[in-house]
């Protein structure tokens, strides 16, 4: 069984299960299917820009460059914010029980969510007190960190017709904007285009 | 990116729709405090991978020997360069594909296959002739939240004078009715919306906070409810 996650509200701890859940298993999905003029099938690849030279997946790999562009290891890399502060890790949410704090429904809103989880109790147990808490209008929030790493996303628990969800976010940079502080619409750029490029099979 | 919108006196402005970007920004450094880049390399191309090897010399023992012998499935000029601009292509048995038929195969939660259909890719409708309706369908954000799951956002700006005073009025509208506002696109105004061409489509809805003379116009896109899926409730 998979290791448990606990959380804790009001001095209760509740040890929960996560399954996520996304479109795949609510509505199912769409796969594209490709074929030549022929009607054999056809796949993607990537064409590098000398115009003939095919990668396939796993073709390509990411290297890490110093200023004179040797290679770096990058174990012996430190992680700084934009400020030149160094970035402490944190630990995996799994390590210890985790506080649940009430959260805002502004706050919730502020959140791109990353994914999404069904929370379950583990078998022989269960969690009436937390449902009963969530079925309201509350929203809970904790700092969520899967695996541990260098920063934490924020967990959000709501509750709907019996069901808990834990709903991974991140805080995007929304700013309220006044007058003198307006946008730009991007132009639109003019280009030459061939006949070719005209679709006239709509008609 | 510019969206062409309506307020609920039907008056319509085009204005700035600005992504929404994630307050995270963590850089890296090495031993000598200087900062490092990423760059992506060439690993290995089609013309030197196990189908293509195989196809030349027959059968895998010949190739296995090759390997034992030479370096056949290396490319001492290419492999390690850097990769620049790169496009995505199709390619079948014979070559890059210039004209491409592409179909749709849906599939239903339990793997089977719902339908199969000639793709078709849908134009952009938040910036068209028509534009997007302020359909006056309000739902509370407590209760909105416990329905849908919110996946991106955008964010509505001004761009003069004129579509400050029609946004700012839009977001305090929905500030004090405390609700999100289904959006909605087409010619009919009962059309999700789509940012891009061939993009997907998404439920888009508008919340509005204002702070004084500052306000916040946020358009929320959904493609997916908060709820159980089916077959977690049959287990």
């Amino acid at each position: 069984m998979a290791r448990a996650l606990v959380l804790s509200l009001d001095g209760n701890e509740f040890p929960v299960q996560m399954q996520k859940i996304d479109r795949e298993k609510l509505y199912g999905n769409v796969e594209i299917e490709a074929f030549d003029e022929a009607g054999n099938k056809a796949f993607l690849q990537i064409l590098d820009v000398d115009g003939k030279t095919l990668i396939d997946t796993g073709g390509t790999s990411l290297a890490t460059l110093d200023e004179d562009g040797n290679s770096v290891d990058r174990k012996k890399l430190t992680p700084i914010t934009s400020d030149g502060e160094e970035v402490q890790s944190v630990p995996s949410s799994f390590s210890a029980p985790n506080i649940l704090y009430e959260a805002t429904i502004d706050e919730y809103l502020s959140h791109s969510v990353k994914s999404v989880y069904l929370l379950t109790p583990p078998e022989g147990s269960n969690f009436d007190l937390l449902e009963d808490v969530l079925s309201g209008d509350a929203i809970y929030k904790f700092d969520f960190s899967y695996r541990g790493g260098l920063e934490y996303d924020t967990a959000f628990l709501a509750g709907n017709e019996k069901n808990i969800f834990m709903i991974i976010g991140v805080n995007t940079n929304m700013q309220f904007v006044k007058l003198n502080q307006s946008g730009v619409l991007e132009p639109v750029e003019e280009q030459e285009i061939s006949g070719e490029e005209i679709e006239f099979d709509l008609f | 990116m510019a969206i062409n919108i309506s307020n609920a006196k039907n008056r319509d402005a085009i204005v700035a729709l600005e992504a929404v970007r994630q307050k995270r920004d963590i850089r890296y450094i090495d031993e000598n405090h200087n900062m490092v880049l990423n760059r992506r390399l060439l690993k290995t191309d089609v013309a030197h991978d196990l189908a293509t090897l195989t196809k030349k010399d027959g059968d895998l023992e010949k190739l296995g020997k090759k390997l034992v012998e030479d370096d056949p499935e290396i490319d001492i000029e290419h492999f390690g360069m850097f990769l620049g601009e790169t496009s995505r292509v199709y390619v079948s048995e014979n070559g890059i594909v210039h004209s491409v038929e592409e179909f749709e195969v849906i599939y239903n939660p339990d793997g089977s296959v719902r339908e199969r259909r000639p793709r078709k890719k849908e134009m952009q409708n938040i910036n068209n002739d028509a534009p997007l309706k302020w359909t006056g369908k309000f739902i509370k954000k407590k209760e909105a939240v416990k329905k849908f799951v919110f996946a991106t956002k955008k964010q509505l700006i001004h761009i003069n004078g004129l579509t400050y005073d029609f946004l700012y009025e839009m977001a305090k509208e929905l500030h004090e009715k405390d609700s999100l506002m289904l959006l909605r696109g087409g010619e009919k105004g009962n059309q999700p919306l789509i940012l891009h061409r061939g993009g997907k489509p998404y439920n888009a809805f508008l919340e509005g906070r204002v702070d004084g003379d500052a306000y916040c116009l946020i358009l929320h896109l959904s493609n997916m409810e908060l709820k159980k899926p089916k077959k977690v409730e049959e287990d």
